[in-house]
């Protein structure tokens, strides 16, 4: 319905992704829609969610806890606690129960945290050092990006340089030093120092509550395809759009807890939104832009190569090449082990199809993961659109005008020349299920 | 002359917004002097957004207040003083959008259905849509072009 409508009013598009344009203007994701692209992104959604329930509850535990700590070398070490904590999207206690699930720590990360791959149980700090654990250097590049980026839209980015905020990050740093001559001392001679380590704790707790959400909607979403009730990539991908809108108010802060003492960093009344503060950003951080990340390529900075403004930036997920993967110093490799061992047994079934050596699958789930995310992206770019803009049936032509401007604009940022964006983007890989 | 709050209380239709505007604390802002603009979306408004929008704001004031605030514009200002602008500054703090002439009245992506509703402490202007605040990044994407040479 909504396709005729939008055919016959306009003219068709003349971008060069024309076809994804009006596949977008007809409800649809910049993924085609095809069982097997949808059995990928759902088996990568199940894989996913299971090390992003670590992910964010260690995130809180840092920004929460370690905080201010110049040396953390036991960040990652989650305490019980923490692995306790109640999602305040899943459980009996939920603020919003629209997603099914436990709200402590999911099951098969608690027997991975325990025996890991080695399949024995030994001392936590025995299976840390051999690097047989869930590995948060990815989840703090991604942090790392959202911090380095900045002015990606919002009201958290101007409060973090505010009056305010440093008031409150030095009363929380000055509770946190009490009783520590060296870290008073270094606090008095580096108090720029440890402002940024507040700010990077700030950013831990943002990202970690924009996680929080997003591990149980993916565990739902994995369910619901078991189930038979998740048919389609389009379906998938309005699931996610509701799923944006039901948590948008969402409040991002950040509070520290020091003495058993609880210090606001960034006040909930501030009114801070998911949706603003943490989302949007997200996507466009990681998503994006994310950093060019050794190993992958050369780059001659001299030569333009690297693009002088950070807008430009162009090393997320969504350019990504998977085929490096694996080999050293990748940092999302680290990412692709983490979701390699909650694989559902239909896609290793499936990768086993096609595998091409022994550490293939790593590659092809990393392909599978560039697809869910291109739906997760389409998610945003259509709940953008229906948040600023128009629906995709609505009869005034002048209105679908300007969805179709939102929808080419968002494309262009894959067809762009310049730095060899458009050589880099896998929106194009993606139409093809040959690439794995 | 009814205030902004009388008028909405008494008209059908605004119950939603009313009972946000309570919820928000904001009845005796509204009931102030002022004078304020506001833009106010009607019960089908809301009942557009997807399931849970709602209620999650509802469980968080501040940031229901946020977007309350965001209907809201200092002054007392008609359509016909509004049509000298192309978007306005809100309470919340982000520009509104606006798109006017002789048969248009659109407010982001929002249309008003009444205009000029005159109270004793500003203007309401009935809108269709709630409206949300368009970060900076939506109209350079908006106005993005490629260069003709420029192929997938």
């Amino acid at each position: 319905m909504t396709t005729t409508l939008a055919a016959t009013k306009l003219p068709p598009s003349t971008h060069p992704f024309a076809e994804i344009v009006h596949r977008l203007e007809a409800g649809g994701s910049m993924l085609p829609d095809t069982p097997e692209n949808l059995m990928q992104i759902i088996g990568l959604y199940k894989a996913y969610a299971v090390p992003m329930d670590f992910y964010w509850r260690d995130l809180l535990y840092i920004a929460e806890q370690v905080f201010v700590d110049p040396l953390p070398f036991f960040k990652f070490i989650i305490p019980e606690e923490y692995l306790k904590l109640a999602n305040h999207y899943a459980g009996e206690s939920a603020d919003l129960r629209i997603w099914r699930g436990i709200d402590t720590a999911h099951p098969e990360l608690l027997e991975f945290m325990e025996k890991g791959e080695l399949k024995r149980k030994l001392p936590r700090i025995l299976h840390h050092l051999w690097h047989d654990r869930i590995n948060m250097e990815f989840a703090e590049e991604c942090m790392r990006a959202m911090l380095w980026h900045r002015d990606m839209g919002g009201l958290l980015d101007p409060y973090m340089d505010s009056e305010e905020y440093k008031q409150n990050a030095d009363r929380a740093i000055r509770a946190y030093v009490q009783g520590n001559p060296l870290l008073q001392g270094l606090y008095k001679l580096f108090p720029d120092m440890f402002m940024e380590l507040c700010r990077q704790a700030t950013m831990y707790s943002v990202l970690g509550l924009f996680w929080e959400v997003m591990a149980p909607v993916f565990f739902e979403m994995s369910d619901l395809y078991d189930e038979g009730k998740l048919t389609t990539v389009p379906e998938a991908m309005n699931f996610l759009v509701n799923g944006i809108f039901a948590v948008a108010g969402r409040p991002i802060y950040h509070r520290v807890r020091i003495r058993g003492e609880w210090y606001d960093i960034v006040p909930k009344s501030k009114g801070f939104t998911w949706l603003y503060e943490a989302a949007f950003p997200y996507v466009e951080a990681v998503f994006y832009r994310t950093s060019p990340f050794r190993g992958t390529k050369s780059y001659n900075a001299q030569a333009n190569q690297v693009p002088t403004n950070q807008l430009d930036f162009h090393y997320g997920i969504l350019y990504a090449d998977k085929f490096p993967v694996a080999s050293a110093g990748i940092p999302p490799t680290l990412l692709h082990q983490d979701m390699y061992h909650f694989l559902p047994q239909y896609l290793v079934d499936y990768y086993r199809q096609h595998c091409r050596g022994e550490e293939d699958m790593l590659i092809q789930l990393g392909v599978s993961f560039q697809r869910s995310m291109y739906n997760v992206t389409s998610a945003v770019i259509q709940a953008g659109r229906a948040a600023f803009l128009y629906p995709l049936d609505d009869p005034n032509p002048r209105h679908l005008m300007m969805n179709r401007r939102y929808f080419e604009g968002q494309l262009n940022r894959f067809a762009r020349p310049e730095y060899g964006i458009r050589e880099a983007a896998r929106l194009t890989y993606i139409q093809d299920q040959n690439y794995r | 002359m009814p205030d902004i709050v009388d008028i909405a209380v008494s008209v059908e239709g605004f119950s939603t917004l009313v009972t946000a505007v309570k919820a928000a604390n904001l009845v005796d802002t509204l009931k102030s002097p002022g004078p304020f603009t506001v833009f106010a979306p009607t019960d089908a408004a809301f009942a557009k957004l997807p399931p849970g929008t709602i209620t999650t704001l509802v469980q968080n004031i501040p940031q229901l207040t946020r977007i309350l605030c965001y209907h809201v514009i200092p002054g007392r200002l008609k359509k016909a003083d509004l049509a000298k602008f192309q978007s306005v500054g809100s309470v919340e703090g982000s520009p509104i959008d606006l798109t006017i002439d002789k048969e248009t009245f659109e407010v982001n992506n929002a249309t008003v259905l009444q205009a000029d509703i005159e109270a004793e402490n500003g203007i309401i202007h009935v809108i269709d849509t709630v409206i949300l605040m368009r970060p900076h990044w939506f109209w350079p994407i908006m106005n993005s072009t490629l260069p003709t040479s420029a192929g997938a």
